[in-house]
């Protein structure tokens, strides 16, 4: 008021009011609300996006979604590990190998991308929100159960859609670590070992063969890497950079980012040399 | 999906001065799992005479099989070595006869003619239409790729080393943007006098 205005301080109140004045705007319709996104001016019978895609013959293509990936994550004693590789493919091309596969949704929360990576991307950003505000809100950390329950609720709206989403959400709360499986189809169970993606089958060999509830940090990190590198020799769809991320209790740390091709050729070596 | 693309691979040759290269990729997979990384699809047939049969890979073998039997009975009637040339032809007839269930190969041929030892390349589609550009061919799942990367590359009049360079860069980075092509190449480099062949240290995802 009169002491703001002394001073040359605007009020924060008015900028606000702009701000929403803009986002009401039909352009951005989903700044202020994430849920109201524009859909296409079809029945709701005719949403998914995959069935107006032909190929080179004029048949009709099925959209694999890149869940050409692999991801995987895992409790152990020490918490909870979660590697990825990082490339993402649109049909057999291969878009990029550097991609981020785990989305850092607050520093002791963090999810995994396989499947579409748009949708992955938005609906973990939304997460990131929504936990932040129930922080805000009631003053204490979301719990992992809670974080998983919101992003499937999310998504379960848009059931039939066409979203394409197998995400792991992996955290450290007052149970400890916790780790849920949550994709578009509705799914959301809490586990203690999960793969997901094209490449998860060569994953859960590796991973089941090895897994322990004792296991070191170390033991279970090079674990974690060792599925993933198998996953991205196996499978066409997984490659690029393995990396691995560890869940304890004063949040999430990033292990190791490498290279799957110098992992080849050093595992190759330890091959030779045992035998 | 295309039945081209179900097995993955690609081969690439080049022309360089006095010699040929002739490239290929190691994968045999099945769709989205590699089964294994030693498949070659590039195969000699006489001293200075390769071909590359990318595509389906039961069609790589038949082909090869088959070629071999008549590049026998040609060279036992005829008492002389096969010319680049003539093999051409042999395979458009091959493919050709099969134009209404054709094998699923698209292959490369690679060569220097025995007598003038000029250097010789083409291409064919699956029924047997041929192409004998002057600089480089390319066949395979990431050919669009190879195309661009050859087309940067290549320069006329290239030295045997030059050549290897070339080629192995770009098949590599072609078949880096490639899902279904990799884990592994092999280069040829076919000269006047020998031929060498190397194996590439390449990623394995």
């Amino acid at each position: 008021m009169a002491l703001e205005s002394l001073h040359g301080v605007e009020r924060y109140q008015h900028k606000w009011n702009e701000v929403q004045e803009e986002a009401a705007l039909p352009e951005i319709g989903n700044f202020t609300n994430q849920y109201q996104l524009m859909m296409p001016p079809l029945p709701k019978a005719e949403c998914q996006v995959g069935e107006y895609l032909v190929d080179e013959t004029g048949r009709k293509m099925k959209l694999n979604y890149a869940h050409g990936t692999t991801t995987l994550g895992f409790k152990f004693k020490g918490g909870a590990v979660l590697a990825v590789d990082s490339r993402a493919t649109s049909g057999q091309y291969i878009g990029s190998g550097n991609v981020r596969k785990i989305i850092e949704i607050s520093p002791y929360l963090l999810g995994t991308m396989a499947g579409g990576a748009a949708d992955c991307t938005y609906w973990n950003r939304v997460l990131a929100k929504q936990c932040r505000i129930y922080e805000l809100r009631n003053r204490e950390r979301i719990s992992v159960a809670a974080a998983s329950k919101l992003l499937a609720n999310m998504v379960y709206q848009y059931k039939g859609y066409g979203l394409s989403m197998g995400v792991m959400v992996a955290g450290w709360d007052k149970k400890g670590a916790g780790l849920y499986y949550v994709d578009s189809d509705g799914n959301r169970m809490p586990g203690n070992v999960f793969s997901v993606g094209s490449g998860s089958l060569y994953a859960y060999g590796v991973l089941d063969s090895g897994y322990r509830w004792d296991m070191t940090d170390e033991e279970a990190y090079e674990l974690g890497r060792r599925a993933i590198y198998h996953a991205t020799h196996r499978d066409a769809y997984s490659g690029g950079i393995v990396r691995v991320y560890h869940i304890k209790e004063g949040g999430w740390v990033r292990i190791s980012e490498q290279d799957s091709k110098d992992l080849h050729y050093a595992y190759a070596e330890g091959k030779t040399t045992t035998q | 999906m295309s039945i081209l693309n179900y097995n993955g691979g690609c081969v690439v040759a080049m022309k360089g001065k006095n010699c040929v290269a002739i490239a290929c990729d190691l994968r045999f997979g099945v769709q989205a799992q590699t089964i294994s990384t030693d498949f070659k699809r590039v195969f000699e047939l006489g001293p200075h005479l390769y071909i590359g049969l990318p595509g389906l890979a039961t069609d790589t073998q038949t082909v090869l099989q088959r070629l071999q039997f008549r590049i026998k009975m040609y060279e036992m009637r005829e008492g002389r070595r096969l010319k680049p040339h003539t093999l051409m032809a042999m395979m458009q007839n091959l493919l050709y006869e099969r134009r209404f269930g054709p094998y699923f190969v698209e292959p490369v041929i690679a060569g220097l003619d025995p007598n003038t030892k000029e250097p010789y390349i083409c291409a064919l589609d699956l029924i047997g239409c041929a192409c004998e550009p002057a600089d480089f061919v390319v066949s395979g799942t990431c050919s669009e790729s190879l195309y661009g990367m050859c087309e940067t590359t290549w320069q006329e009049d290239m030295e045997p080393e030059d050549l290897f360079e070339c080629i192995s860069q770009s098949l590599v980075n072609a078949f880096d943007r490639d899902a279904l092509s990799g884990w592994g190449a092999v280069v040829h480099i076919i000269e006047q006098d020998k031929v060498t062949t190397r194996t590439l240290k390449c990623r394995q995802d």
